[in-house]
């Protein structure tokens, strides 16, 4: 896997390198802003990058755009955001960018070496991994926003494994953050899938989207 | 020993040096009358020596009473009244020791009324109008500074919200990195507590960048400043445990300060209205309208606010700061409307 890093911040950039390279990641290029990310995306043609919302020379949301962009002219670029803030509105902006390999974290994840190395794969091999800061909004959303609770026929067990799913975990990811078996796991997705009326997918990237959609889904 | 303050002192002295004035005038007067008795008793001629006197003393006393008035336009008035008083009288004195006769004092005394009145009036034009355009330049400089003040405090909240993202919340993220690369390295280690310690020191760095991001959240919310007053009351929205609907119709983007003010009244009347009145929904609808921006949070709970409680107090000094205005409605059971308008030239 081939890595490219837009981290202005050089305590954290150097950090985030050592901790890939040690993971036997390989880490081509590194920038500092939008426009190096522009310029090493088109130099060296990664397979994922890695960027932080805020960069300069705005500190605004510089990063974010840098990286849909960067997207538009490198569809098969997969792209990690990092983030210190979750904001709902950046989430729908990346996904409305669509395509696989989608990833927006929370800065703080990367302290979760294990978590953070399981996203930056499964983003790379074109899967999705959403914060679970986000999905608890967009859960929140879905349940609060509608003014009656759509998600009351799930059991909180499926619940749990639901906010999993739209995190893109896959059910061995999913059988492992609940410790339960990964047979259990199965029955409860299609259990999920059967209540909420959801069209049925054998791919994890699939399923993530049927229900990613659901929980944007206008109430 | 004598701790009188010194202006008393002086006050004495200046007393006691009218005093010798006076004396040393009485007794010249008395000796020129003496001198008159002796020589020839004719014509009383000592009376101009007397009315010379006069003038000296009376010169004397208007000068102390003009030196202890206060400074100021007034105290110029008052010694012009002193002076043109004390003509009139030597002349009045003159016409008697001349004899009386045709009242010719009317004239001169009629003309120093005039030119006094001409002064005062003068004076008087020449302040009111001063004292107006002071009071203007004084508001139009407070509006300047307040604004200024406000603009540079809305800015100063931002690079507060900057530094610590830079800052502390870089260092502890990128600590909690180094703890995440450390923990990594004991696992299956045989020093199982060192682990268990550096897991849970990663666990607290975790904690810490929370709670700073909540804070900085609270001092100056970053959507707010990347993608304005719309996407900020969308983002308060969704965060809000109970509905709420956003109706945004903003095209331009207010000025940083008022933006801020709006999106404070917006957080602080659902934070009102989820702790007052559970289960209730609410609208936000903001619009321009005569270059007036309106900030107006409806929800359908219980209603029976207070509008002068700490939290709407609060964000009525910050609206009125900026020149708006803040009304509450709250009939009990009628549920809460609150109206905030601000100024603003987009």
């Amino acid at each position: 896997m081939r890595v490219v890093i837009a981290e202005d911040h050089a305590l954290l950039r150097e950090g985030i390198v050592a901790l890939l390279r040690e993971n036997e990641i390989e880490v081509v290029a590194q920038a500092e802003d939008g426009d190096g990310l522009r310029r090493i995306v088109n130099a060296h043609k990664p397979d994922l990058a890695i960027v932080d919302v805020r960069l300069p020379p705005t500190f605004s949301d510089e990063g974010l755009r840098a990286a849909i962009a960067a997207r538009e002219s490198h569809p098969e670029l997969a792209v990690l955001v990092l983030s210190q803030y979750v904001e709902p509105i950046y989430t729908a902006e990346l996904l409305a960018a669509g395509g696989a390999g989608i990833g927006y974290l929370l800065k703080e994840r990367v302290g979760d070496v294990g978590g953070f190395l399981d996203a930056v794969h499964r983003v790379a091999g074109g899967g999705t991994a959403l914060d679970r800061e986000v999905v608890a909004e967009l859960v929140r959303d879905r349940t609060v926003g509608s003014g009656d609770d759509v998600l009351e026929v799930l059991t909180p067990r499926e619940r749990e494994v639901l906010a999993l799913m739209a995190e893109g975990r896959t059910n061995g990811g999913i059988a492992e953050a609940l410790v339960v078996s990964a047979g259990a796991v199965e029955k409860h997705v299609s259990n999920i899938f059967a209540k909420l009326d959801l069209p049925a997918s054998g791919s994890d990237h699939r399923r993530v989207l049927a229900v990613l959609s659901f929980l944007r889904a206008a109430p | 020993m004598s701790v009188d303050p010194p202006p008393t002192e002086a006050t004495d002295e200046r007393d006691s040096t009218l005093s010798v004035h006076v004396l040393i005038a009485v007794l010249l007067g008395s000796l020129v009358a003496v001198v008159w008795w002796a020589v020839d008793r004719g014509d009383f001629w000592p009376q101009w020596v007397w009315l010379g006197l006069g003038i000296t003393v009376a010169l004397n006393v208007t000068w102390e009473i003009a030196r202890r008035e206060p400074r100021g336009a007034a105290a110029g008035y008052r010694t012009g009244m002193a002076i043109s008083v004390l003509l009139a009288a030597v002349v009045v004195a003159v016409w008697a020791l001349t004899g009386g006769g045709r009242f010719w004092p009317m004239l001169p005394v009629t003309g120093l009324g005039f030119a006094f009145a001409v002064l005062a009036v003068f004076r008087y034009r020449r302040l009111l109008p001063g004292t107006k355009r002071d009071l203007v330049e004084r508001v139009d400089v407070l509006t300047r500074t307040r604004s200024g003040a406000l603009d540079a405090q809305a800015a100063e909240l931002r690079r507060i919200e900057r530094d610590l993202h830079d800052g502390a919340q870089a260092r502890l993220v990128a600590l909690s990195m180094q703890l995440g690369r450390a923990e990594q390295r004991l696992a299956g280690h045989e020093d199982a507590a060192s682990y268990e310690l550096v897991r849970q020191a990663r666990q607290e760095a975790s904690a810490a960048i929370a709670e700073l991001r909540d804070l900085s959240r609270g001092i100056a919310p970053p959507v707010l400043a990347d993608r304005g007053l719309g996407a900020a009351a969308e983002a308060l929205a969704r965060r809000s445990p109970m509905p709420v609907t956003v109706e945004s119709e903003l095209t331009a983007r207010p000025l940083p300060v008022v933006e801020s003010a709006a999106y404070f009244v917006v957080a602080e009347s659902l934070t009102n209205v989820v702790k007052h009145s559970p289960g209730a929904s609410a609208t936000v609808r903001l619009h321009v309208e005569r270059e007036r921006l309106h900030v107006r949070v409806r929800d359908d709970g219980r209603g029976g606010a207070d509008p002068l409680g700490g939290g709407l107090s609060g964000l009525r000094s910050r609206v009125e700061a900026l020149d708006g205005t803040l009304s509450v409605t709250s009939p009990p059971n009628g549920g809460t409307t609150i109206h905030a308008e601000l100024p603003c030239a987009s």
